[in-house]
């Protein structure tokens, strides 16, 4: 005798995870959709397994430690060959707070190849989902052939903190934002025209630290949080901006000028005086208040 | 009997975190257990003595996710007493505020991993869809899930207006008749205490011995509580009393967290009713002398305490934590002696461990 599988039984896709030394954060959301009706992975067909040899889909955490390296590659090794690997929060793709320790071997991608990745710290469980869906259509395409299709979703208005959005023309270039970074997300580069600023989303923790401080509101957080992209994408997931320079009206060097907000930030209401004080250099700004530039 | 030795990993475990033991058997029973550490050793040491103070208010939230408030506001405290700075009473209250908030789900959290750990499968999805209550209020009031961003060195860097207090306070109502509930649950529920009661004891004296803090010390009839031994921030204007139960086992740590989280529930609704008008935090940027400070807290696993030393820089020349796990995983070697195997996961949950925390 023997017994005949229903042919229409849908079979879950099993979800495997690594925790590769987190702060535990993404795994506590990740157990949040094993547990909460409304984030569980079953409505998008899951399960959890914890078996690696089961693994469909296999959910790395955390910036990879130096210790957990062995243990890592061990379980990795186990996972079927046609999984789809996902890299949860941004610990592993660039090691998020905990970049450049001695005690990090990140990025996770030197060490096995990555499909997915949920930017985010840690993602919100709406953002872990529409990750795996997104490694669910990766897998379904590799398996029938064709593109994946990348599916819009619901967008709730809940103010969570998400991606962060730069205002070129509102910076000072006083760089605050890059001080206060934890996480080495944010870069200033010197060009021919002017200074850009270029914000890593995949090395950004979501603090809002950057923008608590900017000055002039160049920097805001917004409530868009759905940042998952196909690993290969990973280093185009940024925010970008330039600000021009303009000749100082004394001597002709090229200076950045102060925004109208700093001058609101710093005088309430500026008058005309302070305004064409805005578009002079430091030297020339010197010799117009004390008659000599300061040594 | 059979002596042998067995590797226990998070899989196994039912853990968010890898932490590994070995365990030595004897039949069916433990007879002694070494943690094995350090898989999620980050090398925060390293770290916080090459970023500068505010840099750290962000990288310490990230030494753990689950009691990511207590990290940073302890720091602020460490820098604020080095710099002389006294934060706005306001300011006091919004982080006692931040601070209860993570205690119940971090409370909750583990009550609920216990009871999927023994298989109490409704039960775990059920105190997870009450922690969702806070979950949501944490993310509508500060933005995110885990880590709050609520401190900065002088104060705090969130507000809760008129509306907000109010909708904090409905989420507040909402989560009364759960936490007494559940309450009744891990006080009664003869599933419950077939399973938690008389197991993994921890005698009081042992308790003493090996110094355990928070619900693993206030299970076992030690009475203390940093918020009431000595006071920080508003928490010597607020009323509450210390949850002790008398019993050493699973069952009396996980009643004295559901206890604390109704407890927390009090608190946040006397802070929301004194909340006093005013700044949220020290005008300017302030400048960090040279010293040393010590600053301790409550956190959800118990005392944290914070050893910071500074040059005049902007960055620590060092910072030392003493976390709560520390000690209370150590004492898993009592409670673990001659208990069965199957009951290790249970055990070595009740006690909330943290490995993020004390691997750093």
């Amino acid at each position: 005798m023997h017994i005949q599988a229903e042919e229409n039984a849908i079979v879950p896709v099993r979800l495997f995870r690594i925790n590769t030394g987190s702060c535990n954060g993404c795994d506590v959301e990740l157990a949040v959709t094993s547990a909460v009706t409304e984030f569980d992975v079953e409505q998008l067909g899951c399960r959890y397994t914890e078996a690696a040899r089961e693994a469909d889909i296999l959910l790395i955490t955390g910036p990879l430690t130096v210790r957990a390296r062995e243990e890592v590659l061990r379980l990795y090794a186990e996972t079927p060959q046609d999984k789809v690997t996902v890299a949860v929060g941004v610990c592993p793709v660039s090691g998020g707070v905990f970049r450049d320790s001695y005690a990090v071997d990140g990025p996770l991608e030197r060490h096995l190849p990555v499909d997915v990745n949920i930017p985010g710290c840690p993602p919100r469980p709406q953002a872990l989902l529409a990750g795996i869906a997104e490694a669910l259509e990766l897998r379904r395409a590799r398996r029938e052939g064709g593109a994946p299709v990348r599916r819009a979703l619901p967008v709730d208005n809940f103010p969570a903190r998400g991606r962060l959005s730069y205002d070129a023309g509102s910076c000072v270039d006083c760089r605050i934002c890059r001080h206060v970074c934890a996480a080495g997300a944010i870069r200033f580069e010197e060009g021919e025209t002017g200074v850009s600023l270029t914000l890593w989303h995949n090395s950004c923790v979501f603090c809002g630290l950057c923008s608590h401080y900017c000055p002039t509101g160049a920097l805001s957080v917004t409530g868009d949080w759905r940042l998952d992209h196909p690993a290969a994408d990973a280093f185009r997931q940024v925010e970008r901006g330039e600000v021009p320079y303009a000749p100082c009206v004394g001597c002709g060097e090229p200076i950045i000028p102060a925004a109208p907000q700093l001058l609101h930030a710093a005088f309430r209401r500026p008058n005309p005086d302070i305004e064409r004080l805005k578009s002079l250099c430091p030297a020339c700004r010197q010799q117009m208040s004390i008659g000599v530039p300061r040594r | 009997m059979s002596t042998k030795l067995i590797e226990l990993g998070p899989h196994q475990l039912a853990l968010e975190e890898p932490m590994y033991f070995r365990v030595k058997l004897e039949g069916d029973r433990v007879a002694d257990l070494d943690v094995l550490p350090g898989q999620v050793h980050r090398g925060m040491e390293h770290l916080v003595m090459r970023r500068n103070f505010y840099q750290n208010i962000t990288l310490l939230e990230r030494l753990c996710s689950l009691c990511s408030n207590s990290h940073p506001s302890t720091f602020c405290a460490a820098v604020e007493e080095v710099a002389g700075i006294t934060i706005p009473e306001r300011a006091e209250y919004l982080r006692a505020v931040a601070d209860e908030i993570k205690r119940i789900a971090s409370h909750l959290f583990c009550c609920a991993v216990q009871a999927n750990v023994i298989g109490e499968t409704a039960l775990f999805r059920r105190v997870m869809e009450v922690r969702e209550i806070m979950q949501r209020a944490k993310e509508a009031i500060y933005g995110n899930r885990m880590d709050l961003a609520a401190n900065v060195i002088g104060g705090v860097r969130y507000d809760l207006s008129v509306e907000g207090a109010a909708y904090l306070a409905r989420q507040m109502e909402a989560m009364k008749q759960p936490l007494d509930e559940l309450y009744l649950q891990y006080s009664n529920n003869p599933a419950l205490l077939v399973r938690m009661a008389g197991v993994g004891v921890l005698p009081r004296a042992a308790a003493r011995e090996y110094a355990v803090v928070g619900p693993v010390a206030r299970g076992c009839g030690i009475d203390y509580d940093v918020r009431k031994k000595s006071p920080y921030g508003a928490y010597d204007r607020l009323e509450f009393e210390v949850a002790v139960q008398e019993g050493g086992d699973v069952r009396a740590r996980n009643l004295v967290r559901l206890a604390e989280a109704r407890q927390s529930v009090s608190l946040i609704e006397q802070c929301l009713a004194q909340l006093p008008a005013g700044p949220l935090c020290a005008d300017t940027l302030p400048e960090i002398p040279a010293g040393e400070a010590i600053a301790k807290s409550e956190a959800p696993r118990g005392e944290l305490m914070y050893y910071l030393r500074t040059d005049g820089s902007d960055m620590p020349v060092r910072l030392k934590w003493r976390v709560p796990s520390y000690m209370n995983w150590d004492a898993l070697k009592v409670m673990l002696k001659g208990e069965p195997v199957a009951n290790i996961p249970l055990i070595v949950n009740s006690i909330d461990p943290c490995i993020a925390c004390t691997d750093r």
